[in-house]
């Protein structure tokens, strides 16, 4: 048997520390497997196609404490259920509606594409502690009209956290989860299992602090005229990753992907997104919105992918557009459609410039100061991305206009 | 009546350094409250530039002369310092503010002009009844008012959304640029309608119109024919109806 110290080639500091924390965790062949995934890559890094922007292994030196503390949490108002993640363990009510059972787990099987990933794989293996479970498995029956709420937050070196959804036919849901920063490193991992005609909302908000890295890294499978949607509005971190992907399983799926990504100076934000068009008729709709001021970065990578044989009449449409606020801004798109079907309707459009002009001198000469026009059209911007939120716009519309100093 | 707008010998030029051209050139007006003042002249005078350097529009260069509002040199001030002021610029080709609501968007720029001058700002009881009202005079639809500004509107739409921020702002200097383009009569009846119900002694306007039709419904004062960067010719209303007649190239020549 290897040395654990010797899964990892070459390992960094905050490597060694991840073999560390596996190496206290109670033995299991699953987790074992996700390691051992994440091993072969170790942390991901530039020279790694899919993360040539976004250097993780080079941002995450060591895995500390971070100086700062966690941010208020804007979507608790309105939950009903609330599962807590921190650095030293998890809680959750002990009490669920009809319609959804949990199971806390000290670690279930990852659907595969996870362990595709480095970081989900990652997430799979260390989350859990001790004594608290390392995943928590939902099953959802019904139709449930209460949101589930899951936050990450407190103070720490590392914070996983791994979330498992079934949702059975033609159940629905509606969750949001907060990452409020707090612990140097901070990843969770949710897999979502929709089957026919099942649909889920889910809405992400991230903000984290400069000396901070934070993956979010979900995973979901769509059957039969499943829906998903999506809504993420995120602020960055030193390093942060949000990387969806998704795959239509069966005829009909529908996804909706939307996001709005603010980055400051020294913030660094990543919307990676991942569409497999595996059936017939199905359906992706992808509204991507930045605004990045002078010395952040701001990433989107998308990506459509529509086999020959099963992806035709896919109807996909994918628009990632950014506004540079500032000189010094910086923004990498690489949108991708790789289509082989020859009957589908797929549109994209990407764009990056500054503000308009004639309607910035408009609002002004209506009596705006320059510094309110340019944060009310950059909120109006980025507020296209939250159309699709579950009666969560006005909440996420309000942290955006906040930012912005409106 | 005192003198309200004065502009005495204003040089403008536009473009980069070694690609400068001179749009207006030592052009002189004065407007006095209460009155109304039409500006003609034919296509490339500088008819637009001089509103657009009036409200402080960026990428105009002045170069001489200057341009006072109740006695205070306008041209250093911001746009938004000029609005409160009392300035309003009817934009002859009204921009799309895609995502803010029309009313959102003049309460916004309400509460700024009056941040600005030190007032309160408005109960939003007190906005909606006399938004209620301006629109109900212009016959625009109370629907209308929650779309984004310009969004989606048809050219007679922009036009009237244009008169009403100016009632609602109840701005003292209003500059109509090209107000009549794009507009059928039955829009242009109800837009100079609106425009006459702003006419008051404490109040200057200047209309600038390429031509003759606009000034049917909203009589001026005093008409000034401005071409080649200059106030070549100023007359009563009866200018306006020679230009008409005879053309700018007669009109022109004659002043030259």
């Amino acid at each position: 048997m290897t040395a654990l110290r010797d899964l990892i080639k070459n390992p960094t500091a905050a490597e060694l520390e991840l073999v560390a924390r596996y190496a206290m965790l109670p033995e299991d062949a699953r987790r074992e497997r996700a390691f051992t995934a994440f091993a072969e890559t170790g942390l991901p890094h530039r020279r790694m196609e899919a993360w040539k922007w976004t250097d993780f292994k080079a941002a995450l030196t060591a895995v500390e404490s971070p100086k700062g503390e966690s941010a208020a949490d804007p979507l608790v108002d309105g939950a009903d259920l609330v599962f807590r993640f921190t650095p030293n363990g998890l809680s959750y009510p002990d009490k669920l509606p009809d319609g959804l059972r949990m199971l806390a787990k000290p670690d279930a099987e990852a659907f595969g594409a996870a362990e595709d990933l480095p970081l989900g794989a990652m997430t799979a293996a260390l989350s859990g502690h001790k004594k608290s479970p390392g995943t928590l498995v939902f099953e959802v029956t019904d139709s449930v009209a209460e949101r589930l709420h899951f936050v990450f937050d407190g103070a720490g070196e590392a914070n996983f956290g791994r979330c498992v959804f079934v949702v059975r036919e033609g159940a629905s849901l509606k969750l949001s989860e907060s990452y409020l920063g707090g612990a140097g490193l901070t990843s969770s991992l949710f897999e979502f299992d929709l089957k026919d005609g099942a649909s889920l909302n889910r809405t992400i908000y991230q903000r984290g602090g400069k000396d901070e890295a934070v993956a979010v890294t979900a995973v979901i499978s769509l059957d039969k005229e499943a829906e998903f949607t999506q809504t993420t509005l995120a602020f960055g971190a030193k390093v942060s990753r949000l990387e969806t992907r998704v795959t239509h399983r069966a005829e009909g799926a529908k996804a909706i992907l939307n996001a709005a990504y603010l980055s400051g100076l020294d913030f660094h934000s990543d919307i990676t997104t991942h569409v497999r068009h595996g059936a017939p008729r199905c359906t992706t709709q992808q509204v991507t919105k930045g605004a990045v001021m002078d010395g952040g970065k701001g990433i989107f990578q998308g990506k459509f992918m529509v086999p020959r044989n099963v992806g035709q009449h896919t109807d996909a449409d994918m628009q990632h557009h950014a506004l540079l606020l500032e000189e010094g801004a910086e923004v990498f798109a690489k949108p991708e459609l790789e289509i082989y079907a020859d009957d589908v309707e797929c549109a994209h459009g990407n764009t990056c410039g500054a503000l308009d002009d004639s309607a910035l001198f408009y609002m002004r000469q209506r009596g705006l100061p320059e510094a309110e026009a340019r944060a009310l059209l950059t909120e109006a911007f980025v507020a296209e991305a939250f159309a699709e939120t579950d009666d969560l716009e006005s909440v996420l519309r309000e942290e955006a206009a906040k930012w912005l100093g409106v | 009546m005192p003198i309200m707008l004065k502009i005495e010998n204003l040089s403008v030029s536009v473009g980069e350094a070694d690609e400068t051209s001179e749009i207006l050139k030592g052009l002189s007006l004065e407007v006095p409250a209460g009155e109304v003042h039409a500006i003609m002249g034919p296509n490339g005078a500088g008819k637009s530039t001089l509103s657009y350097v009036l409200t402080g529009r960026p990428g105009y260069d002045v170069t001489g002369g200057s341009a006072a509002l109740d006695g205070e040199d306008v041209l250093d001030m911001d746009p938004e310092e000029r609005a409160a002021k009392g300035m309003f610029l009817s934009f002859q080709y009204p921009v799309e503010i895609p995502g803010v609501p029309v009313m959102t968007f003049v309460r916004t720029a309400m509460n700024a002009q009056r941040k600005l001058r030190g007032e309160d700002e408005i109960s939003a009881p007190d906005f909606i009844k006399m938004s209620r009202d301006v629109a109900k005079k212009l016959d625009l639809s109370p629907d209308m008012l929650k779309r984004p500004v310009n969004v989606g509107f048809s050219g007679g739409e922009k036009k009237r959304l244009e008169i009403y921020q100016m009632m609602m702002l109840e701005s003292r200097f209003l500059i109509l640029d090209e107000t009549d383009s794009g507009l059928d009569i039955d829009a242009l009846r109800v837009v100079a309608e609106g425009v006459n119900t702003m006419r008051s002694p404490e109040r200057g306007m200047l209309v600038i119109t390429h031509y003759q039709r606009l000034l049917d419904y909203i009589k001026p004062d005093k008409v000034h024919v401005l071409a080649k960067g200059r106030i070549i010719k100023s007359g009563g209303p009866e200018l306006a109806h020679r230009l008409e007649e005879e053309g700018y190239d007669g009109v022109m020549a004659e002043a030259i």
